[in-house]
């Protein structure tokens, strides 16, 4: 499980992003993050993985705390790298804009992660990046380069090559968000299949009909805090902070 | 008199290819320093380029063919000319690899991170590959400047293509036709390497980056 305890970010420009979020997401659990842009939603997604760092507050994964460390005077200070990186190794992300390498083709990107963070025998990873690929409906199109690819397509590699490193929870950053409307459904479709699986995720989105299928629970921030968390009945349709039913209101 | 000339072009080519060869290897070295974490590294690289950079080819070459004997380190002109069309060919190059790198979209670098990649395989695999696709161009750029540059050596007495034709035109008085030869021949060296450079770059261009130029 992941815990998230009064995290707090301010940007060098002085902004605060973040202003104290507690979080707990339990195993096999799916929390959507919801809110207006700039209601610090994928900042709080990307200091789970260390893409952001912040300032204040701390996140555990299955009671290990991550990315900082006090030392004996009190000083909090950044993990190494090599530390940074095994625990990075055990969290996917999946971006809003793919970002597969282009000079890769699709089993390439998926192979990468395994291959060369966790060392694991090629042969192995050829199989699993195989199998990841045509679970996402992509087995056809293993040699094909990023630019050949729909971007649908793309999207449903960079989760097969999230997936590829058995990450302990997938992180979704407005996944869908540059998507064709057409292209949408495909991938929901994946992730839906994922559900099945019990796979623990946190998913920024603004799909919020999505959100309302799949997510355990809503959390809806604004301003940096989460103002709103429940199960989407209570969100969605019992919606109490006047802020969440104007965004609702927008939205529909 | 043709054949001459040949033997100075081939000349100047292993000279060239030598240049270009070490001022890559060199400039690769260079460019990492840029990046370097501690300060006293990125302070050495702008000092190395900028100086460097600053200096003419020619003075350079009088510098090392010159100078260095003076400090009882005398080499021959071969050498020294390799020497200097390295090290004038690798701020240059440092340059370039540096820009290629700056080039890489910030979230290929996250994606990279986000799989918790060691440094090793995150060079050879993300970095390395995508900087050289952006540094390419202005890479065969530079290289057909080493081309050209080469011809500074026949100053310190480098027997390539123009110290041929200077020798020529001493014993046959013929300076258009010969000179005219010697450019002619320098032009095709020329083109050839930006052949290479546009076959190498559609070469990449199947291995995946046609996309970028959406």
């Amino acid at each position: 499980m992941i815990d998230i305890r009064s995290l707090q970010k301010r940007f060098a420009n002085g902004t605060e992003v973040l202003r104290g979020i507690d979080l707990a997401i339990g195993d096999g659990e799916i929390v959507a993050l919801i809110g207006r842009s700039g209601s610090g939603k994928t900042t709080l997604l990307r200091c789970i993985n260390f893409l952001e760092e912040y300032d204040q507050g701390e996140i555990r994964l299955d009671g290990t705390a991550l990315w900082y460390r006090d030392e004996p005077g009190g000083r909090r200070v950044r993990m190494r790298e090599r530390e940074i990186r095994m625990l990075r190794q055990q969290m996917g992300i999946v971006f809003q804009q793919f970002n597969l390498f282009p000079h890769m083709t699709a089993l390439e990107n998926v192979c990468l992660g395994p291959l060369e963070a966790k060392a694991r025998p090629p042969a192995e990873v050829r199989d699993l990046a195989q199998a990841l690929l045509s679970r996402v409906g992509l087995g056809h199109r293993t040699s094909s380069y990023p630019y050949q690819l729909s971007g649908g397509e793309q999207q449903r590699v960079a989760i097969a090559r999230a997936l590829a490193m058995r990450p302990k929870v997938l992180l979704l950053d407005e996944i869908t968000s540059a998507l064709d409307p057409e292209l949408v459904g495909e991938v929901l479709e994946v992730i839906r299949g994922l559900v099945a699986e019990r796979m623990m995720m946190v998913i920024v989105t603004h799909e919020l009909s999505f959100a309302r299928e799949v997510a355990h629970r809503v959390a809806y921030l604004s301003q940096g805090r989460i103002v709103e968390l429940g199960a989407p009945i209570e969100i969605f349709d019992r919606p109490r902070d006047p802020t969440l039913k104007d965004f609702l209101r927008r939205i529909r | 008199m043709l054949t001459l000339l040949l033997k100075g072009a081939l000349a100047t080519l292993i000279l060239a290819i030598v240049g270009i060869g070490g001022g890559t290897v060199l400039g690769v070295g260079l460019a990492g320093l840029s990046f370097g974490r501690a300060w006293p590294l990125r302070f050495l690289y702008r000092l190395y380029v900028f100086v460097t950079r600053g200096t003419p080819v020619l003075v350079l070459a009088l510098l090392v063919f010159y100078g260095l004997p003076a400090m009882n380190f005398a080499l021959g002109p071969y050498v020294a000319g390799c020497i200097v069309l390295v090290i004038y060919g690798s701020a240059f190059f440092a340059e370039v690899f540096r820009g290629g790198v700056l080039a890489i979209p910030a979230a290929q670098m996250e994606s990279g991170r986000s799989l918790g990649l060691p440094p090793g395989a995150f060079f050879r695999k993300i970095i390395a590959p995508i900087a050289f696709r952006y540094a390419l161009p202005p890479y065969v750029n530079v290289c057909v400047m080493m081309v050209k540059a080469s011809s500074v050596l026949s100053i310190i007495s480098v027997w390539e293509l123009t110290l041929a034709a200077r020798e020529i035109i001493e014993r046959t008085l013929q300076v258009f036709t010969v000179l005219g030869t010697a450019a002619l021949l320098y032009f095709l060296i020329c083109f050839a390497v930006d052949r290479l450079g546009r076959r190498a770059e559609r070469h990449l261009m199947r291995r995946g980056f046609v996309g970028e130029r959406a």
